[in-house]
């Protein structure tokens, strides 16, 4: 079973850190904008399934583009990035959402606060209070919770 | 006349002629019955009236059920748009293929034309080396003199760029990406370009030239090697128009594993021997 999943956020969140957290176990400080959209892939086994992800790691934006629209149509599945470390990238979360679910209405969207390690405990109490919608706090650096995202999106494609 | 003979003579008029009467119903009788119990008879008979009915009946027919025939139609076309239109692509191709076709023959012999009227030295080399190889010389100048070969298909969804079928020479590749990096391209290129109604058709890379033929819910990607001939594009495109119409359209409705398992077999039926007949 072979399923199109998408990264978007704004730039610099980590999207294509978590991408190479999950896919390759690896890590890199270097920041490495993506151009345009990078693909990988990844077989993923949990209660039995078998699931090959085709990652769309989509370059940030500031406003929706007509080239990144054409890149997720047709997915089966949305990671929603945010930096846990800067508000701007959260600010408008529910606007993003919304947006996401009219352009996909079928495919479920799992949203991730990254760089978890960046801040203290009372700094992501104070952030969790001020974001509405549920939300996994990851780190591509770490590895915390990375996994975990993709094999709740992927049991939720089912 | 005795009392006797009178009354022979009144039953004579009397029975006799209802005796007669009665055979000949009975005769007609069995006629009808004959002529009603037997296929042959009865056919004979009602034919030419069917036959008549039949006639004007096709004659009226469009007046008849013209305007109840026109209704189911359109109804039925505009309840499964995305069928019809799936059906009618290859059948517009092929005539977008014919009146192209019919514009490069054209072309060729406008280029003949001007061979034939080119004196200069490379002319004369390249009519020359044509004579020697027996091939028609527009033929010489535009192929590269390499034998065009196919070495991967892929068959891909649109928009989700998901592999749906795919042909392979060499297996050397992770498919799954390259249909989705196509995809990608393709997305990227008609966007930059601003085309809702141009797709992107081909792409050079290094020795390799993908074709790419588009469908409505699907696009069809040809990695070919060698020089791209005329005839090669040529064959190619009816090759690929048939296995839509015959193998694509057949497997569309099977459930996933299906579908790619009749796909790839399909393709291996079409292309497996495609350059070697050439
Ligand atoms: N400490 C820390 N740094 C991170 C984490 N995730 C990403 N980074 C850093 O943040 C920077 C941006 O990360 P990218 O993964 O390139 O971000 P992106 O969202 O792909 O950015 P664009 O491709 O430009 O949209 C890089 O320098 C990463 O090393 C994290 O979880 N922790
Ligand atoms: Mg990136």
């Amino acid at each position: 079973m072979n399923k199109k999943v998408i990264l978007v956020g704004h730039f610099g969140v980590g999207k294509t850190s978590v991408v190479q957290q999950f896919v390759y176990s690896k890590f890199s400080e270097k920041y490495l904008t993506t151009i345009g959209v990078k693909i990988d892939k990844k077989l993923v086994k949990f209660d039995g399934y078998q699931m090959t992800l085709l990652i769309w790691d989509i370059a940030g934006e500031t406003e929706q583009n007509s080239v990144s629209k054409s890149y997720k149509l047709g997915s089966h599945g949305i990671i929603y990035v945010f930096d846990l470390t800067r508000p701007s990238t959260y600010e408008n979360l529910e606007g993003q959402i919304e947006y996401l679910k009219t352009l996909l209405p079928n495919a479920p969207i799992q949203i991730l606060g990254n760089k978890k390690d960046l801040i203290s405990e009372e700094e992501f109490n104070s952030v969790k209070e001020s974001i509405t919608l549920p939300f996994k706090a990851t780190s591509a650096k770490t590895g915390e919770h990375v996994e975990e995202a993709f094999i709740d999106l992927a049991k939720a494609m089912l | 006349m005795s009392k006797g003979l009178a009354f022979d003579k009144l039953r004579e008029i009397l029975l006799e002629k209802d005796w007669e009467e009665r055979e000949e119903f009975a005769q007609k009788l069995s006629d009808l019955d004959d002529q009603l119990n037997s296929r042959n008879r009865l056919e004979e008979k009602i034919q030419p009236i069917l036959d008549d009915e039949r006639e004007s009946l096709r004659h009226r027919f469009p007046d008849l059920f013209g305007p109840q025939i026109t209704e189911t139609i359109s109804k039925q076309i505009r309840e499964s748009q995305d069928e019809v239109v799936e059906a009618l692509y290859p059948i517009l191709g092929r005539m977008i293929k014919k009146y192209i076709t019919s514009e490069i023959e054209k072309l060729s012999e406008k280029v003949d034309e001007q061979m034939k009227l080119a004196f200069s030295w490379e002319a004369w080399k390249i009519r020359i080396k044509a004579w020697f190889t027996g091939t028609p010389q527009k033929n010489m100048i535009i192929s590269k003199l390499i034998e065009p070969k196919i070495e991967e298909i892929f068959i891909v969804e649109k928009q989700s760029g998901m592999l749906m079928g795919s042909f392979s020479k060499n297996h050397s590749v992770d498919q799954d990406m390259i249909a989705a990096m196509l995809t990608a391209i393709k997305a990227f290129v008609e966007d930059a370009f601003k085309g809702e109604t141009q797709e992107l058709d081909s792409i050079d890379y290094d020795n390799y030239k993908i074709v790419i033929k588009n469908f409505k819910s699907f696009f069809i990607a040809v990695v070919t090697s060698g020089g791209m001939s005329m005839a090669f594009r040529d064959k190619l495109d009816d090759t690929l128009l048939d296995f839509a119409e015959k193998v694509l359209r057949k497997a569309k409705d099977a459930d996933e594993e299906v579908k790619q398992e009749r796909i790839t077999s399909g393709l291996e039926q079409y292309f497996d021997n495609f350059d070697k007949n050439e």
